[in-house]
């Protein structure tokens, strides 16, 4: 039997000619990375065309984001259920109804324990109980919706404020009508960018893994940095689309104003974009298929959208937490949309703003090269 | 003469959670060759054969000379692995521009692998909705198409129809004849009675090595001989999976 266990030794074997690159049958080699990156790309668009189930997901989910947020979802709640108790004050109602915050019921209660009752049972939100002289003595507020209960509060100061002898003026700036779109829209772009561009990446790349072609990819010339960036591009293109519907349809259909520079906007969401796409990258290194990997793109994605200020002040987190909100790119897009959309700033004002996303692109990028694993093990 | 080994493996050493997937493998594969790799499912065929495509890295041991330059080496991995959602000639398309092949190359190629293949009526169909037979010579095709001197065959036809089988290793056949150096990995022994050159892996072990005329001398089988060395070398080792 042949010695076969090492170098030097063994058998000979009658060569019968080469297949190798000194064959002149190789045949001649073109372009490189550009040309690897193209056939990549290319690829990419050719599926996703195809990919109708991905792509409706990644168009339809925003625009029902966007109906919810825009037509659905109020921040502000308005017609708040109310009465009043043991005496009527049609001046109290007056100012409670005055700009629909409230909707007061036309009877009123009978007593306080009659109100509590109707508290208890959810037939009313607040109850302002009514003194002999028609003044407001003391008012009650259903503290099981802390939301509903936030919004009463503040609604009712200017109730308290119009019953002492100077009443307080009330200013809003920006949104002064305290319009849900307006505040939502703008922050809505960055939700959706992070969204389309994490959970796209992620998937077409653990796609490639599940289905076993990232092993023949592996074999291929292709370098790493090709095929991230080939992965990547034709997402980035996608995600930019949708964005730039997202905000048309904001302007179109609910009358957002975009004071700033679209343009500059658009230069602005490149680092957050390049951050978000890292991110897909990144989670497609932990993620064996394509179920793990919108579990951990929600596992990433939910924190960023309950802890960056894009749906509940930053002011609202509390301080154990608030580091983590440091740590998310929304935090930092949501204030360059807003303010760009509503107070028209550019970058002499967002700096900071942009900044950090650039140092967060660089950072996650750095990351995803640094995991994404050009071997199986 | 001195021989030229395309492939060399020395000692291999590979384990996945605590478990030993290879156990000190070497393997010599000489210019030109054909290897089988035969042994039962778990045997650790496919472990070797990504050890020596660069897809894993050994625990201990080496490949040499060094993880083989890329567009030198075809891997055929086991099971379907191209594009189900791309045609067989958006498929080539890609990686035939992957490999740098220039638009008039990658179409000689084209017609001549497809034409040798049978796929030619089929160019425009998906990837996925050929039958398991087309779907290995398509992975066969994509991982010719550069033309490398080494192929790695992992079970290329396990699951497709013997007719297809046959057309298969008709393929692999020519590509022997025009000098590739072909390491196959196999649980059948039909298939490895083919090659010059035969590897019996058992539990990440090299049972036997050398030809079938030094393997399965006359009046004996391969599989018999395989039975043999599995039973000499591990006398507690259960009936063998591999199958004729």
């Amino acid at each position: 039997m042949s010695d076969r266990s090492g170098v030097g030794g063994g058998t000979a074997v009658p060569m019968t000619g080469a297949v190798g690159a000194s064959n002149p049958r190789v045949g001649r080699r073109s372009g490189g990375s550009a040309r690897r990156l193209r056939a990549i790309t290319r690829k990419e668009f050719i599926q996703l065309g195809r990919d109708r189930r991905t792509v409706m997901l990644m168009v339809g989910m925003p625009l029902v984001l966007l109906l919810i947020f825009g037509y659905g979802i109020r921040l502000s709640v308005s017609n708040i259920n109310a009465e009043l108790v043991a005496n009527n004050s049609p001046a109290v109602r007056t100012v409670l109804e005055q700009q629909h915050h409230f909707s007061v019921q036309p009877r009123v209660a009978k007593s306080v324990t009659a109100a509590r009752n109707d508290l208890l049972e959810g037939r009313t939100s607040v109850a302002v109980i009514i003194g002999e002289t028609g003044e407001p003595v003391k008012i009650l507020v259903d503290g099981s919706d802390a939301f509903v209960a936030q919004n009463s509060l503040e609604y009712l100061r200017s109730l308290t404020a119009t019953s002492g002898a100077n009443p307080l003026i009330v200013d809003v700036l920006y949104n002064p009508t305290l319009r849900s779109a307006d505040f939502m829209v703008p922050a809505e772009v960055g939700m959706i960018m992070l969204w389309v561009g994490t959970v796209a990446t992620a998937i077409g790349v653990v796609r490639e893994r599940e289905q076993g072609t990232l092993e023949q990819l592996m074999m291929t010339p292709i370098r790493k940095l090709e095929l991230m960036v080939g992965k990547i591009l034709p997402y980035s293109a996608l995600t930019v689309m949708i964005a730039i519907a997202i905000t048309v349809l904001g302007l179109v259909l609910f009358h957002v104003p975009m004071r700033g520079n679209p343009f500059e906007l658009l230069l602005f969401a490149i680092p957050y974009l390049v951050a978000a796409l890292s991110i897909g990258l990144l989670v497609s290194t932990v993620a064996q298929n394509q179920r793990q990997a919108m579990q951990t793109a929600a596992f990433i994605l939910l924190p960023q959208v309950l802890l960056s200020g894009a749906l509940f002040p930053l002011s609202a987190i509390p301080w154990g937490i608030r580091w983590v909100s440091q740590m998310l790119p929304l935090t930092y897009f949501t204030p360059i949309t807003r303010g760009m959309f509503l107070k028209g700033l550019g970058f002499s004002e967002l700096w900071p703003q942009v900044s950090v996303l650039c140092a967060m692109a660089v950072i996650f990028t750095s990351l995803a090269a640094l995991f994404f694993k050009t071997r199986l093990d | 003469m001195a021989v030229t080994f395309e492939i060399q493996a020395r000692d291999l050493v590979k384990s996945f959670a605590g478990v030993a997937a290879l156990d000190s493998v070497s393997v010599a594969v000489a210019k030109g060759e054909l290897c089988g790799v035969v042994g039962a499912d778990g045997a650790g065929k496919t472990t070797l054969l990504r050890c020596i495509a660069g897809l894993y890295r050994p625990d201990r041991g080496a490949v040499l000379p060094g993880r083989p330059g890329r567009d030198r080496v075809g891997f055929c991995p086991q099971g379907f692995h191209m594009y189900a959602d791309l045609t067989v000639d958006e498929n080539i398309d890609f990686f035939g521009s992957v490999y740098g092949l220039d638009r008039a190359t990658l179409a000689d190629r084209r017609g001549e692998l497809l034409a040798f293949a049978g796929l030619g009526e089929h160019r425009a169909r998906l990837a996925g909705n050929l039958s398991g037979g087309m779907q290995q010579k398509l992975t066969l095709i994509c991982s010719v198409l550069h033309r490398p001197p080494i192929l790695l065959l992992d079970e290329p036809t396990t699951g497709v129809d013997p007719l297809s089988r046959r057309e298969f290793w008709q393929l692999v056949e020519v590509l022997h004849t025009s000098g590739s150096t072909i390491m196959m990995a196999s649980a059948y022994f039909d298939e490895v009675e083919r090659c010059q050159h035969v590897v019996f892996l058992h539990e990440g072990r090299v049972l036997a090595d050398g030809s079938v005329d030094e393997l399965a001398p006359s009046g004996s089988t391969l599989e018999a001989t395989f039975r043999e060395r599995m039973a000499e070398g591990n006398a507690a080792t259960g009936p063998s999976a591999v199958s004729r």
